[in-house]
């Protein structure tokens, strides 16, 4: 009988605790950054997607499903980035609270203006993502808008931390604020870079820099040997630097790189998993090395 | 009038000191120097309204720029819901599927009709209204799929997947409802749609890694899998690192391999000795399953799955006079059960475009059909007596990613590792298992277009007598419109 009480006991406690901080599952590493950074101790995150993969071409696994099936909050980066397989996901959590247009769901290019929005619908440019580019996680400007709109949001599920959540917005909004400066400087003069896809073109925008090529013909198309021969001619004589993931196949930006007598730099798209604002920041960091590298 | 009067009034309340009294005597030189005075202040007055106006527009003009340079400053306090889509998606979502095939085999094109002869416990129905395995031998037009769902209210979503043969024939292969608000983790769905048994069974032809369906299930469950009208209940419960999904779906038994109801004996036979008993009020067949996948990290997904499909009335009518014209006609009727195990692996390499993924898919399927002889066209002694019918199958596949964008798949599929009729009375039958290679090659050009090509040999027993049929695909496939996730 003890032990039957004792057992209850546990579980009734468990059940509290579970109860204490919000379930929050973020599809990518760097939105887990943004709901740890803003939620703190209140909240517990999941991260879906594995920083080291492509967020386009996940496939719904049953390990996200589980994950979606207890959250009272899932952090997306949106834009359709996802569209392959969170639908899917969600769908298969039977979670009624992350549906789109709930407060469960949080879309973070819905909270801020996007490059590229407005393009045709016409799937004869590639994999085109019409309603704009998604991938502002490498923007940290916008990063910090978004932790703003994330603290309301958070607020809205858990009233009684909206102190918490705002307060961390702001932390995180002001460390970027000291950092841009910084890296600003540090990138003036570069010549700028050739992208494997488009997804540095937030950062290139902030740094002031021009984005000079892609390797991709169109996005979601592997290098083809006609554009690279296209894009050798056009920066023939320029200086530049190619920056791929370490996801993304080497061979394309290697050949165009010693056609050019250029660099090829390695770059994460996303931090760690469990990565804190200082392990993003790095990531930024490292972008705006190579590309500070390129001037020569 | 009266408004006009009213101004007046309120003129000259406003400007009661504006017209000196005509009565003063004044000088003129005084009266110049009160005109230059006025003047003055007058120019000086414009002149400070201007300034002041002057100001205020460029304070406005500063704010509106700063207002403009930065588009995207936050309203304080505030975040947006919904998501960002693309312009292109319309209410209802539609996608169109595009499929056909060159096709080739070393039976002069029969090929696929001796697929449909395999030696077995279920032979070719004809209910299937239009044969979707036909093929002839060179271009072939296959099943155009068109796909509709939208989201009903915020209670229901809807889909609608239509199949287009190339006569022009259109099927409707889906058409349900599923609930988007149950609480604790239950979803309902209503209609018809693709029973969620076994790993391939919900899969329409576009998700499939090789160009046609596996031997298991094509000779237990049909060519198309279990699909039929009625509920279903899933319920997704909280249960820790695992995940788990129960369901349980009440179905017509319609026009089943292994569930069919309301036969008929054809009007030439002999009036014979029995009768098929009426269809049964439906549901007629109900399946349960289960589906347990561990969390096992970033790279590797696991899911394990086991289910059954009960049948309480099933009935047939054999008629073998075309073969045969001494044959004679009976009917069998009884009830019907299958069992099924699935295993799915899937590694997802680091690699872009699909390149280093992998994917191991098997199942085991067991029937029974557990009958006893209604009908008998001259036989009465024959009445009564039971027929047991057992047959089983199963597939493993392999799919690997063996640069981007291209993948290559291996099959072995076999139906009739056991396959036998116990007969009460007379001595049991017994069938070979008929089996096969296929060896698929798959080239996405991007995500909505693949070219495949497949080769494949079988080894099929016919009336016991073994036959080698190789077959040979190349497959296009192109999808337009919306393009849904696709499920695991």
């Amino acid at each position: 009988m003890r032990i039957l009480f004792a057992v209850i006991f546990s579980l009734v406690a468990q059940a509290a605790c579970a109860g204490s901080a919000l379930n929050v599952v973020a599809t990518t590493a760097s939105m887990g950054m943004l709901a740890r950074e803003v939620g703190g101790a209140a909240v517990k995150v999941d991260v879906l997607a594995a920083p080291d993969r492509d967020p386009h071409m996940l496939q719904a696994k049953p390990s996200m499903m589980r994950a979606l099936r207890d959250a009272d909050l899932v952090v997306v980066v949106g834009a359709e980035l996802e569209m392959g397989w969170l639908p899917a996901a969600i769908n298969g959590a039977a979670n009624p609270r992350l549906l789109p247009g709930r407060d469960g769901y949080f879309e973070a290019a819905a909270q801020v203006a996007l490059l590229d929005a407005g393009q045709a619908a016409d799937r004869a440019h590639g994999d085109v993502h019409p309603a704009g580019n998604p991938h502002v996680n490498l923007d940290p400007t916008r990063m910090a808008q978004i932790a703003r709109a994330l603290a309301e949001r958070l607020s809205k599920l858990e009233p009684a931390q909206a102190a918490v959540f705002r307060a961390g917005a702001q932390r995180f909004a002001t460390a970027v604020e000291q950092h841009v400066p910084g890296w600003r400087a540090r990138a003036a003069g570069s010549p700028g870079g050739v992208l494997f896809h488009k997804d540095g073109n937030y950062l290139f925008a902030l740094l002031g820099l021009p984005i000079l090529g892609y390797v991709e013909p169109v996005p979601g198309v592997p290098p083809t040997a006609s554009h690279l021969n296209s894009l050798t001619a056009k920066l023939k004589g320029q200086r530049g630097v190619i920056l791929h993931h370490a996801y993304q196949p080497a061979q394309g930006p290697q050949l165009l790189a010693s056609r050019l007598g250029w660099k090829t730099a390695v770059v994460p798209l996303e931090p760690a998993k469990n990565a804190d604002a200082g392990a993003y920041f790095q990531l930024i960091d490292s972008w705006v090395a190579a590309l500070a590298g390129a001037k020569g | 009038m009266f408004k006009r009067t009213l101004l007046a009034a309120a003129l000259a309340c406003a400007f009661p000191l504006g017209f000196p009294s005509p009565a003063l005597a004044v000088s003129d030189a005084d009266l110049a120097a009160e005109v230059a005075k006025i003047r003055a202040e007058f120019d000086q007055k414009l002149k400070d309204i201007q300034t002041a106006y002057e100001a205020r527009l460029k304070e406005v003009e500063s704010r509106q720029q700063a207002v403009a340079a930065a588009p995207a400053a936050p309203a304080a306090r505030q975040d947006k819901l919904g998501q960002v889509g693309s312009g292109s998606s319309f209410n209802p979502q539609i996608s169109v599927i595009f499929d056909g095939v060159y096709y080739n085999d070393n039976k002069k094109g029969g090929g696929v009709e001796a697929m449909e002869h395999i030696d077995g416990i279920n032979h070719s129905h004809d209910h299937e209204g239009h044969d979707h395995a036909e093929l002839e031998r060179g271009f072939n037009l296959r099943e155009t799929e068109i796909v509709m769902s939208a989201t009903v209210s915020p209670y229901f979503d809807a889909t609608l997947n239509l199949a287009v043969d190339s006569g022009g024939g259109v099927e409707i292969e889906e058409a349900y409802f599923d609930t988007r608000a149950l609480p604790a983790g239950l979803k309902l769905r209503g209609g018809r749609f693709l029973s969620g048994v076994g790993y391939l069974n919900s899969q329409h032809p576009h998700s499939w890694d090789f160009v046609d369906q596996n031997l298991a299930y094509r000779t237990l469950l049909g060519d198309h899998g279990l699909k039929d009208t009625g509920v279903q209940l899933g319920w997704t419960p909280k249960t820790g690192s695992v995940y788990t999904l129960l369901g349980v779906e009440l179905l017509q038994g319609n026009e089943q391999v292994f569930a069919s109801a309301g036969e008929e004996i054809p009007d030439d036979v002999l009036p014979g000795v029995g009768g098929l008993k009426p269809k049964y009020a439906g549901p007629r067949l109900i399946t349960a399953f289960a589906k347990f996948a561990p969390d096992l990290g970033d790279d590797h997904a696991l899911r394990l799955g086991g289910w059954v499909a009960h049948g309480r009335q099933h009935q047939e009518v054999h008629d073998h006079r075309d073969e045969n014209p001494l044959a004679k006609v009976n009917g069998l009727q009884g009830d019907s059960t299958l069992w099924g195990l699935e295993a799915v692996y899937k590694f997802d390499a680091p690699g872009a475009y699909g390149e280093g993924d992998l994917t191991l898919a098997a199942e085991y399927l067991w029937q029974r059909k557990d009958l006893e002889v209604a009908f008998h066209e001259d036989d009465p002694a024959a009445i009564g007596l039971g027929r047991k019918f057992t047959q089983d199958g199963a597939y493993l596949h392999a799919v690997y990613g063996f640069a981007p964008n291209w993948q290559a798949g291996l099959r072995y599929d076999i139906t009739g590792m056991t396959s036998k009729v116990e007969r009460e009375g007379a001595a049991d039958v017994g069938y070979e298992a008929s089996d096969r290679w296929t060896l698929a090659v798959t080239r996405r050009l991007t995500e909505f277009s693949l070219l495949r090509l497949q080769a494949s040999s079988a080894n099929l027993y016919k009336d016991g007598d073994k036959d080698r049929v190789n077959q040979f695909f190349l497959q296009y496939q192109h999808s337009l419109g919306a393009h849904g996730a696709h499920a695991f």
